[in-house]
């Protein structure tokens, strides 16, 4: 069952990528593609003059995005490739790259929370509704200011949001509180957890590197 | 009729009447649905020179016969259908073996053999022909721990064991030897009286009320033409031929005798053929340990095992439903009484009062790989396996068992191991159905002389074994506890050298996983080979109670780097000191040791790994009241700006 809804769902969101890519392309990408791989790979040190703080911020959120593709392979291989459970070697590098991914979560949710803040550019359609229940008149500046990514924001908090449960349904099952039912749920809760939130990774790694790729 | 004939080419199931069975059903072959116990004031019958039903048993008769369990409580019990059970069946070849378990083990130090036999075909196991053995030589030796029946009703063509059989009779199955709940029934009597090939007399001589002297071997041996039936005093005064006595008092005025006959067989008589004896501490009296939590919370052994009147009683082993058709077999395993059958259309949960287990903090994933047994059975791991006594192996409750702690067969206990696929079916080649979970169970290096011959090792008969190899060994000190002597290369050499002489194709000798071999330049040479493998059973009982089970107290109870479990020792039994010596549980698991270890070594971060992901969580959950309190207060300013 899961099996068969992790193939569906990641194949979905590679088409809705691919999709979003046919549609909507993306012309500065393809220019100079060379000059655009390398400024991809050192898209978060090399753009521009960082500060200490920066540095380390961007340093958190390439360790944290190495991390969550390892435990995407090791979580997903097993059940989707294989068909069953994870074991042996991979659960090893699974439980070792796990708390290193939660670590990172917690520093860039700390750093980067202010920045993914919403505002009312990210959604006019809910000013206009704000507006016309609280009767405020418009001052336009919230239309004039430029979005900044409400995709991403958005992926950021489901990220964050998602990574709470992903990780305490694993770290709870290994304390002696709950018996086989809930260690069945438990380990339920994680692997769905696990599937959305690499499902909203991806999509926010997609947004990423498109926005990146764009300036 | 049903005729079950075995592969040896002169035997042949006992009596056809036997198992010559009609759809009548007999007095006791169906209840009336009454809880109560049945009274058995019956009449003593004997069987007659033809083998059929013979005169009823009156305490003046001459000459006195032992009853014949087949005419006396076949009279109203299916006597055929319960001898296809599966405490009487081994021999049949049509039975499916099911899972392995405990063989019979030849053992003798003087000529350094313990070897596993059985008559069912489990992987490891020589069939007691193999090492030379007659059905009524393997009666002789080990139906003491038989409820009688298999071996013993075995017949066959060989004339002069058609004559000894005449004398001996057959061992009929002994219905006392389980169902007789009267305390001064003797089933330790049964083995001097198999000893003595008193086949015939051995269930009478186990029961209360009969006494039985004399010897059927010493008639055999002596006086060919003895008839039992007719007996006449022997020649030589020191032979006693077998007499029986009952005690008068036991037949009331119709000649009738009551036997204490239970349905429900009392835990004691299982205890004798299946006690154990973990040789785990140096004070090993009885009372110094506890019995199987199942017993101490008052359950009884047959509450579990059951059967009905064709006695094919449940193993309780997982998977066992796939080869039993006892109607039970699927909610008599650990996990149906415990945790309920899937699938059942009634709850079946709580069986017995079986409690349903939590397993808090325990990874569904160890219901895949492990047993219930591995947790919960057997004595708790340590750094080296101990050795372990059987009432099977070494004749526990019999005259003049050997009681030293090393007395052979040497099995050792517990291994943790991945289970043998159960035995499914056996056509010419036996069909194992996968188990693969680890399982505790006991072991047994096998020892044997044999001869290769095309990559074939077949073991020598041990009569030849002892004619050969115990003068060429008669100068090694063999100590009194009955443990191996200590063999060199140099014995070894001495004995293939003498067997060379005695036996056709190449004579080796089978010990600690080795097969050992003169090369032609006459020096001993050593290899594995798949022959010289272990032969392993699982553990079932005892059953520790929950608080008690691995793992209570933290993951570390087995996944420990140095976790017995995994790196527990396990001894290479061998009479040649040099073999003697250690290999880890988990050569035989199935697992890559390095794998295992690095497991192991992860726990001892897994602490670390909890604090951290609990902090981080800690501050992701910050994070996300902070910016939602701030949502709120956004919220609530654009809320105030109106009025």
């Amino acid at each position: 069952m899961f099996r068969t809804i992790s193939i569906v769902a990641f194949a979905v969101t590679v088409g809705c990528l691919a999709l979003n890519c046919i549609i909507s392309p993306c012309k500065e990408c393809w220019r100079h593609p060379l000059r655009k791989m390398a400024h991809l790979f050192t898209l978060l040190l090399l753009e521009k003059k960082l500060s200490l703080m920066e540095i380390l911020r961007k340093l958190v959120y390439l360790l944290a995005l190495l991390c969550f593709v390892i435990l995407a392979v090791t979580g997903f291989y097993p059940t989707i490739i294989l068909g069953e459970h994870i074991s042996g070697y991979l659960i090893i590098v699974h439980a070792t790259f796990a708390p290193i991914l939660a670590i990172c979560l917690a520093v860039l949710a700390v750093m980067w929370a202010r920045n993914c803040r919403f505002n009312l550019s990210d959604w006019p359609w809910f000013g206009r509704i704000v507006q016309r229940v609280t009767l405020v008149k418009s001052t336009g500046e919230e239309t004039q200011r430029k979005s900044s990514g409400l995709g991403q924001k958005i992926t950021f908090w489901l990220i964050i949001i998602l990574a709470l449960p992903l990780i305490l349904s694993i770290i709870l099952s290994m304390y002696t509180l709950f018996g086989t039912y809930w260690q069945e749920l438990l380990l339920g809760i994680h692997r769905y957890t696990a599937l959305v939130f690499a499902l909203v990774g991806i999509v926010h790694t997609y947004l990423v590197i498109r926005t990146k790729m764009q300036e | 009729m049903l005729v079950l004939c075995l592969s040896a080419p002169i035997a042949c199931l006992a009596n056809e009447a036997i198992v010559a069975e009609t759809d009548q059903k007999l007095l006791g072959d169906e209840s009336d649905g009454s809880r109560a116990p049945s009274i058995h004031l019956i009449p003593l019958f004997a069987e007659n020179e033809d083998g059929e039903k013979g005169g009823k048993i009156t305490p003046d008769d001459d000459p006195l016969l032992p009853f014949s369990t087949r005419w006396t409580c076949g009279e109203c019990h299916s006597y055929g259908i319960i001898g296809k059970g599966w405490h009487f069946n081994a021999a049949d070849p049509n039975v499916t073996p099911g899972r392995p378990g405990q063989p019979w083990i030849l053992a003798d130090a003087r000529t350094g053999i313990q070897i596993p036999l059985s008559y069912r075909p489990w992987p490891g196991t020589f069939k007691p022909e193999q090492v030379g053995f007659t059905a009524r030589e393997f009666t002789r030796y080990f139906g003491r721990h038989t409820p009688g029946g298999a071996a013993g009703e075995l017949e066959t063509q060989d004339p002069d064991e058609i004559m000894r059989s005449y004398i001996s009779g057959k061992l009929e199955i002994n219905c006392l030897s389980c169902h007789n709940a009267e305390f001064a029934h003797n089933q330790g009597e049964y083995f001097p009286q198999l000893v003595r090939e008193n086949f015939r007399w051995a269930a009478a001589a186990t029961c209360e009320f009969a006494s039985v002297s004399g010897s059927a071997r010493d008639m055999i041996e002596n006086y060919p033409t003895y008839d039992p039936f007719m007996p006449e005093p022997p020649e030589d005064a020191k032979k006693v031929p077998p007499t029986i006595t009952y005690r008068k008092t036991a037949f009331d005025q119709d000649n009738n005798v009551s036997f204490n006959i239970v349905r429900e067989v009392p835990n004691y008589r299982c205890y004798f053929c299946h006690s154990n004896l973990y040789i785990d501490k140096e004070d090993t009296e009885k009372w110094t340990s506890d019995e199987d939590i199942h017993l101490t919370a008052g359950l009884k052994c047959v509450d579990c095992h059951r059967n009905g009147v064709d006695h094919n009683i449940t193993r309780g082993y997982e998977g066992e439903a796939s080869v039993s058709t006892n109607p039970l077999v699927t909610t008599s395993s650990c996990e149906s009484c415990h945790l309920g059958v899937k699938d059942s259309s009634l709850p079946v949960a709580g069986r017995l009062g079986a409690p349903v287990p939590k397993h808090p903090g325990i990874p569904p994933v160890h219901f895949e790989k492990l047993t219930c047994t591995a947790c919960h059975s057997g004595p708790w791991p340590s750094e080296k396996t101990i050795l372990t006594k059987t009432s099977r192996a070494h004749r526990l409750g019999t005259l003049n068992a050997n009681k030293s702690k090393e007395a052979l067969p040497h099995i050792v206990a517990p291994v943790f191991a991945k289970q043998a696929g159960i035995g499914a079916e056996y056509i010419g080649k036996l069909l194992l159905m996968e188990a693969g979970k680890i399982a505790p169970h006991k072991m047994i290096w096998p020892a044997y002389w044999a001869t290769v011959e095309n990559q074939n090792v077949a073991p020598i008969a041990f009569a030849t074994v002892t004619e050969v190899i115990v003068p060429v060994f008669a100068d090694v000190n063999r100590p009194t506890s009955g443990d191996w002597p200590e063999l060199t290369a140099e014995h070894i050499v001495k004995g293939l050298k003498a067997l060379a002489k005695s036996v056709k194709g190449t004579p080796v000798y089978i010990s600690a996983g080795k097969l050992y071999k003169l090369d032609d330049s006459g020096t001993l040479s050593e290899e594995e080979h798949p022959s010289a493998r272990p032969y392993l059973w699982p553990i079932a009982h005892d059953v520790r109670p929950a608080a008690q089970s691995l793992g209570i107290r933290y993951c570390t109870d087995c996944h420990a780097t140095d976790g017995p479990f995994f790196f527990g020792d396990i001894t290479v039994d061998s009479p040649i000191v040099a073999a003697r010596e250690t290999k880890k549980m988990i050569e035989f698991q199935d697992i890559n040791p390095f794998y295992a270890w690095a497991f192991a070594f992860s726990f001892v971060f897994r602490p670390w790994m909890k604090i951290i992901a609990l902090c981080s969580s800690a501050i992701l959950a910050g994070v996300l009241l902070l910016y939602t309190l701030k949502m709120l207060a956004c919220i609530a300013k654009v809320l105030t700006e109106r009025d």
